[in-house]
């Protein structure tokens, strides 16, 4: 176990950020914290690697505690933070090598440069880069003292889809070797693939933890069904559909979950049918569920809203 | 020491690819004294051009003509009165002096005879220096025509080892200037780093908050020792402003001068959020301590009432400090209490800057 957080509480004035959050994760494991913008991920993260202090509660990352070693710990920990900015005008090369300087042991820059794809540009200045490039630029800070532990806050916020699965497969490199990664991300498609295991933190506290596999699992034996109509069935007429357990309605959107795929399936069409909107359907199909609908089903809401 | 030497490369190389902080640096303070040394040198060496129209055609006149030509900031440019007026009145002559035509007969019976002086009143300085030339020219002209012996003469001795001109004064009062934009301005960087959350990426390693507050001071004092000696070299080899003092007190003087005023500056910026809010703090500081502290006007030109304030600004002490050190000019302090003046404000602005830092 490398770190163990225990009934942590942060307040902001009357705003509860963290209310009492507790879980352990293991050397080796990637672990995804996964939840909405405010759910107080980044504040969560924050206090575990030593940059906030918590109003309460027990963090100890590698054995040692946080509150009172915060420096001891952070030779040991790679820290990628969010929205990050530096120095302007030094080069890729220059600031791993600035940053390398800060640790009693550190990587050749070589290494990482090669690990984040950014031998190219490593005489380039950190103010000419691309989004992308310093996206990938503050993972290789992050990895730069070969860190045990790899805390990544929204690696791949902002990026292209081609710079994220780039990104991705840097992040199964780490797990591959050993490492341990702390990823939060709010995107479910990036917890479900990178992850060991998730946390999905909605207004502070956990609602859920386990697998991505298992936590779909224990929420779902039934599929979704996805279509879109305008205007939509109201929820009384959607629930009354048979096999149905849930409906979630968002704009002319329409997810159902069901357990009895083809029943609910001539419903909808007879529904139309009888309406008058077949026309207005559209896009309707079956799909495995997916860590997003466990979100929604949890709390009601879509996790990027 | 790895990370500190690590961090201070890293701000040097920054520096020296910002164009617009080399060009406020050093460009700037040069630009100063170029400018401020051909406004005050040209006073020094200035002659005035003086029209003269000589109606006399006997030798007296021509003696006359000769004692003025004689005079170092006079050029004597001799032709028609009326011509010559004209002249006066459009500011191409700054006076034109008119001998009478009878002075040698006037002389020769005794009667005093009048030499005319016509000036603009309005060009005060030019009026101002070249009346009391003439008429001491022509008391001597006088004297050598009654052939009375000389009993009184004015010897004129100065109290300074060598002749201090504006500019000896001015490179010294622009050394302090410089010393406390870099001082000053030094605190902005923290507050932008702090704002654009590089201080926090920062303190996600082990690197500790002191050495990197150490390392920008001593990436200040290193620039605040290259441009003095960019100001010293340009005074001296332009100027001709000697530098007389001691070197090793005089760097010790600019070391002393930047970190009071870097100390200054992060206790003034400590509470201020962003770096536009920090801006006018430190503008509302500089502005005034330069026009109070008496660094480029000499202290008699300053109102009684604002004495006090002059006393209190640690710049009057630093450009004090460093008149006495590079020029030997007559202290207003002794050096010893100039630099502890400096030492107590760098003292307190650190203790209160370290206790009101905001770091997040």
């Amino acid at each position: 176990m490398v770190i163990d957080v225990d009934n942590l509480v942060k307040k902001y004035g009357s705003i509860i950020a963290v209310d009492g959050i507790g879980f352990r994760v293991d050397s080796g494991e990637a672990f995804g914290m996964l939840g909405p913008n405010g759910a107080g991920k980044t504040t969560t993260v924050e206090i575990i690697e030593g940059l906030r202090t918590a109003d309460s509660g027990q963090v100890s990352v590698l054995g040692m505690d946080v509150a009172r070693v915060p420096a001891k710990i952070k030779q040991r920990i790679g820290i990628q933070l969010q929205a990050p900015s530096l120095l302007p005008l030094v080069s890729v090369e220059e600031i791993l090598q600035l940053f390398g300087g800060f640790y009693e042991r550190s990587l050749p820059v070589d290494d990482v440069l090669e690990m984040l794809s950014l031998q190219d540009s490593r005489k380039v200045l950190v103010k000419n880069l691309s989004g992308g490039q310093q996206q990938r630029l503050s993972v290789a800070m992050a990895l730069i003292n070969d860190p045990d532990i790899a805390f990544l806050d929204e690696p791949t916020t902002g990026l292209d889809p081609q710079a994220r699965r780039g990104l991705w497969s840097v992040i199964e490199n780490m797990r591959g070797k050993g490492k341990t990664i702390f990823l939060t991300t709010h995107y479910m498609e990036e917890a479900e693939r990178l992850c060991d295991r998730v946390a999905i933190i909605d207004h502070g506290q956990i609602i859920a933890m386990n697998s991505p596999r298992e936590l779909i699992n224990e929420y779902f034996n039934e599929s979704a069904i996805q279509f879109e109509m305008e205007p939509p069935p109201s929820e009384v007429i959607l629930k009354s559909f048979p096999g149905t357990t849930q409906v979630i309605v968002s704009g002319s959107e329409v997810i159902i979950y069901s357990d009895n795929i083809p029943a609910t399936m001539s419903a909808i069409l007879k529904y139309a049918e009888k309406t008058g909107l077949t026309e207005q359907l559209k896009d309707l199909y079956v799909r495995e569920p997916t860590l997003e609908d466990v979100f929604l089903k949890l709390t009601g809401r879509k996790i990027r809203e | 020491m790895k990370p500190f030497l690590k961090l201070l490369i890293a701000d040097l190389k920054q520096f020296f690819r910002d164009r617009t902080a080399l060009f406020f640096t050093f460009a700037f303070p040069i630009f100063f004294i170029f400018i401020f040394g051909w406004v005050f040198s040209g006073a020094g060496d200035m002659s005035y051009k003086i029209g003269l129209t000589n109606n006399d055609e006997t030798s007296v006149g021509d003696s006359i003509s000769q004692m003025l030509h004689q005079i170092p900031i006079f050029e004597i440019i001799e032709g028609e009165q009326d011509a010559q007026m004209e002249e006066l009145e459009q500011g191409d002559l700054k006076a034109v002096i008119v001998v009478p035509a009878d002075i040698a007969s006037s002389i020769g019976s005794g009667e005093p005879s009048e030499i005319t002086v016509y000036y603009d009143p309005t060009q005060t300085t030019s009026a101002q220096i070249i009346i009391p030339v003439l008429r001491q020219a022509v008391d001597e002209i006088n004297r050598q025509l009654t052939q009375q012996p000389l009993l009184l003469r004015l010897s004129e001795e100065s109290i300074q080892v060598h002749d201090l001109r504006d500019i000896d004064y001015l490179v010294p009062g622009i050394l302090a200037m410089s010393v406390l934009f870099l001082g000053l301005f030094g605190s902005l960087t923290l507050v932008e780093r702090r704002e654009k959350k590089i201080l926090k990426r920062f303190g996600a390693t082990p690197l500790r908050r002191s050495t990197m507050v150490f390392s920008q001071v001593v990436y200040r004092m290193i620039l605040a020792l290259v441009q003095t000696l960019i100001i010293i070299a340009i005074a001296y080899f332009v100027f001709g402003v000697q530098m007389v003092g001691n070197w090793f007190v005089l760097l010790g003087v600019v070391l002393l001068g930047t970190l009071t005023f870097i100390a200054i500056g992060y206790f003034a910026v400590s509470r201020a959020r962003t770096t536009e809010g920090a801006m006018p703090i430190i503008q509302l500081i500089q502005f005034p301590m330069l026009f109070l502290s008496g660094i480029f006007f000499p202290v008699d030109l300053m109102p009684d009432f604002m004495r006090p304030v002059m006393d209190a600004l640690p710049l009057t002490y630093l450009g004090d400090a460093f008149r006495q050190v590079m020029v030997e000019a007559t202290p207003l302090y002794p050096l010893w209490i100039d630099i502890a003046v400096l030492g107590g404000w760098l003292v307190v602005s650190m203790i209160l800057a370290i206790k009101l830092f905001r770091w997040e």
